[in-house]
């Protein structure tokens, strides 16, 4: 086929799902992605086939390594997950690509079934987007880790 | 510029007016079947398009015609690379397309909407 792949496609990926995350779909241009993932323009478009085919990749590895893992956490009092792509692929993307919006569909209902219920899930997804608006820029427990569970705090 | 359709099964690529004549082709037919994906991306103007044959390329002016990188076949009509669409191919004579059209965004939503039929 003459196409170079002199890259950790696995690599490239999650590295993708952290600027979707951080900046939404629009937000990102293959610019961004060219420098951020240090791969070369053309070996992208030969792996993936477009920002979206990138961005599909990236959302599954996602749910596939960071969201179904953990399901066994939701249930811990305080916890909050650390999904920011799936639930910025929600709020950002499943409503203009219906293969998005299937998979956090069907992701969610995985979660409703961990947390006992849709009245769980949205306490939950209440306690993320709280975290994330607290844990911009500036304020003072800025936490970049993964799945955070508070303790001492009533 | 170039202007995109799907037509049945096809996406089929016009170019109009002299960029005809600079890219020495004035239409290509490709089979959905073999679109791997849709781009908008303003930033491939810049990089280096390997070499040319045959086509027309004044650098910072106009790229068009069939150009050879790493193995690779693309075809370029662009002029203002802030209207580039990067359409990717699979078993086709081109890997890809680079072209100019009017509205890049409405472009990649129809060729995505398109391959997703």
């Amino acid at each position: 086929m003459g196409r170079r792949r002199s890259f950790d496609v696995d690599e490239a990926v999650e590295a993708a799902a952290e600027v979707f995350a951080r900046r939404a779909y629009d937000g990102v241009s293959i610019d961004d992605l060219v420098t951020r993932l240090g791969v070369h323009r053309n070996s992208l478009y030969g792996v993936f086939g477009s920002k979206r085919g990138l961005y599909l990749a990236a959302l599954r590895r996602h749910v596939d390594q960071d969201v179904r893992p953990r399901l066994a956490l939701v249930t811990e009092p305080g916890h909050v997950p650390a999904w920011d792509l799936l639930l910025v692929a929600a709020a950002d993307r499943a409503r203009e690509d219906p293969e998005v919006a299937e998979l956090v569909s069907a992701v969610l209902c995985e979660v409703d079934a961990a947390t006992g219920g849709p009245r769980a899930t949205e306490g939950l997804l209440g306690r993320w987007l709280r975290h994330r608006a607290a844990s911009g820029e500036g304020a003072p427990d800025n936490d970049d880790g993964p799945e955070t569970v508070p303790d001492g705090e009533d | 510029m170039a202007v995109i359709s799907v037509q049945d099964q096809d996406l089929v690529v016009e170019m109009e007016g002299l960029d005809k004549l600079w890219a020495l082709k004035s239409r290509l037919t490709i089979p959905l079947a073999h679109v791997r994906g849709a781009t908008a991306d303003p930033g491939i103007a810049g990089e280096p398009k390997g070499l040319r044959a045959p086509g027309t390329h004044l650098p910072g002016v106009i790229t068009a015609g069939t150009f050879h990188q790493d193995g690779e076949k693309v075809f370029w009509a662009v002029r203002d690379g802030q209207k580039a669409v990067v359409v990717e191919l699979a078993d086709e004579r081109y890997t890809r397309l680079v072209v100019e059209v009017d509205d890049p965004r409405e472009v990649v939503a129809m060729v995505e909407q398109a391959m997703r039929r």
